[in-house]
């Protein structure tokens, strides 16, 4: 288990944390969630005891990350990929963290071949892959089959087979009973992967919840297509619902389960095409939540608008 | 690559007890010996050898052609006056980028994932940098020695640079330490300067730089100076210093103070910044 509380970290004036808290339970992969630059990356390494917080704590299992004796047996962490030596081969990279840790060099052949990287092992790691040097943290993540595991960004430059192999090793992970926590900005990702997400903005916590319950509360109504729509949206609002016509046709129900709205046009003779209910997707939901919170933003202006003050000025 | 699923491990390895020390010492000689720059280096001091023989022998040769009036004004054909200067240098350098190499590459946040204590790494380091600079400096001034012993032959002194071993054992010793002395500043400065031109830059100024500069300060408080720098040390050390400003212990102690500052130095700045 992972325990964030109160966690600050300035940099100058600038909290790139703010008073932070959320737990990380095991037996699900928790989703860190946030813009670039929401802090994500820096209350991983606060997490690890990288960077010292200017306040709060973050504690594993009840204890500070440098307490540890033996970190490797107890968290794999993948922060940059990118993090290794490019003169060391494979091997060598695993056995400077095996040995460190108490552990034998035929573990670390165990774990290169658990991320196929084998027929590497001997190669230097300067001339790996983005896909491979993915691969190759990971190896280092398993080498002391710890309980709690954490990766920041992890599919990031991924290709799609490299991209699907990470989530179900993650989901295999949290289905083991660990405790699994990545980070990421790509919400369709996360809504594969996580069971559980933690979203945070600017530093601070947005939310803590289940995916179950993200969808619940960005609930979207039910879409229903008839082509009786007027009889329809008649019998909706007697009734008590809010009804919204679209313009190709369709209604937009909310305020009724779905079932009622089926039950509802049987009563009244009504044919029913559709019944939909809708909820925002993890995209729309974080979009949402994070609409005052998000640090850098690109402003959205035509190419038109943007002449405009040129011509006035000439 | 073929698709692997995340299967348990056959035999998850189980936590050892043994010393963390010990762990962390075997890591560090496993990084050192892993990397190119160590062996470029070590490579390094082994063509100064060569070197320095070469010139030695190109002396004896000279001697041996000269008059007897010019053979007295002779120095001692000994290959470690060239080899000295450039091993202390490779060994500084190889000690610095023990520390810089893990800050130019992103290691250090691996690394120190791997082993959160951090006083304990920066001592594991200097444990490692400490027996590969001993070793090699006992090495590079006995094979210096009997290299140059070899080429002299029973040519007499002031061409032959030893009477004998024992005559020439308290500056191998000198030299050696002068090496590990030096050796442990650079890997201090490493852990100061996180940037490996910063602590070449650092260590050259110390060892070739300011020992020029130094000629420029006044004469008494210059040859005070002069003889607290690093390249001064080791004859003073072996009491062999035709005008010693320090006694031997003095320079010994002085000798180890260097390393001793440059190493708590690093070690304050690791454990307060953030990596």
């Amino acid at each position: 288990m992972i325990e964030v509380r109160q966690l600050t970290k300035r940099y100058g004036a600038k909290a790139a944390v703010d008073n932070l808290s959320f737990t990380v339970r095991p037996g699900r992969v928790t989703g860190f969630l946030g813009a670039n630059g929401a802090g994500k990356s820096t209350t991983m390494r606060a997490i690890l005891g990288l960077d010292r917080p200017t306040s709060g704590s973050a504690l594993i299992d009840g204890r500070p990350y440098a307490e540890m004796r033996n970190p490797v047996h107890h968290v794999g962490a993948l922060l940059d990929a990118g993090a290794v030596h490019g003169g060391r081969s494979a091997f060598n990279h695993l056995l400077c963290l095996a040995t460190s840790n108490g552990i034998s060099g035929a573990r670390v052949t165990q774990v290169l071949d658990q991320v196929g990287l084998a027929g590497v092992a001997r190669k230097r790691v300067g001339g790996f892959s983005l896909g491979m040097k993915q691969r190759l943290g990971i190896a280092g993540t398993l080498l002391g089959d710890p309980g709690i595991l954490m990766f920041d960004e992890p599919v990031n430059g991924l290709d799609p087979e490299g991209i699907r192999w990470i989530r179900e090793f993650m989901r295999d992970l949290a289905a083991e009973g660990r405790t699994v926590l990545v980070s990421s900005h790509l919400m369709s990702e996360m809504a594969l992967t996580a069971d559980h997400v933690v979203i945070i903005g600017r530093g601070k916590l947005i939310t803590e919840a289940s995916m179950a319950e993200l969808a619940e509360r960005h609930h979207r109504g039910v879409l229903v297509r008839t082509p009786q729509a007027s009889a329809l949206s008649t019998a909706l609002r007697e009734s008590g619902a809010a009804v919204v016509a679209a313009a190709d046709g369709s209604l937009s129900v909310s305020g009724m389960e779905a079932s009622a709205i089926g039950e509802l046009a049987f009563a009244r003779g009504v044919v029913l095409h559709e019944i939909t209910p809708r909820s925002a997707s993890l995209e729309e939901a974080y979009m949402e939540l994070t609409d005052d919170s998000v640090e850098y933003r690109a402003t959205r202006t035509s190419p038109r608008a943007a002449e405009t003050p040129e011509r006035s000025a000439a | 690559m073929s698709t692997i699923t995340a299967t348990r491990p056959a035999a998850p390895p189980a936590e050892v007890n043994t010393s963390g020390l010990a762990r962390t010492i075997a890591s560090e000689w496993v990084k050192l010996r892993s990397v190119r720059s160590t062996h470029m280096y070590l490579g390094a001091i082994v063509l100064a050898v060569a070197l320095g023989g070469l010139v030695a022998y190109l002396m004896t040769a000279d001697w041996d052609a000269s008059p007897a009036e010019e053979q007295a004004m002779f120095g001692g054909a000994d290959p470690a006056q060239l080899a000295f200067p450039i091993a202390q240098f490779c060994l500084a350098a190889l000690a610095a980028l023990a520390m810089t190499s893990e800050y130019a590459t992103g290691m250090i946040r691996t690394s120190l994932t791997a082993v959160p204590a951090r006083g304990r790494m920066l001592l594991s380091k200097a444990v490692v940098v400490t027996v590969v600079t001993a070793v090699t400096g006992l090495a590079l001034t006995l094979v210096c020695f009997f290299l140059g012993a070899a080429i002299t032959g029973d040519r007499p002194a002031p061409i032959r640079a030893w009477e004998s071993f024992g005559d020439a054992l308290p500056t191998l010793l000198s030299h050696s330490a002068a090496l590990v002395s030096m050796a442990l500043v650079g890997l201090g400065l490493g852990a100061i300067l996180r940037a490996t031109a910063g602590a070449l830059v650092a260590i050259t100024g110390l060892l070739f730089v300011v020992p020029i500069a130094v000629q420029f300060l006044p004469r008494e408080l210059g040859m005070k100076i002069f003889a607290t720098l690093p390249i001064e040390l080791p004859g003073q050390l072996a009491g062999t210093a035709s005008d010693p400003v320090y006694s031997q212990p003095a320079a010994a102690g002085i000798l180890a103070l260097y390393a001793a500052v440059a190493l708590t130095a690093g070690w304050l700045l690791l454990r307060r910044r953030d990596a």
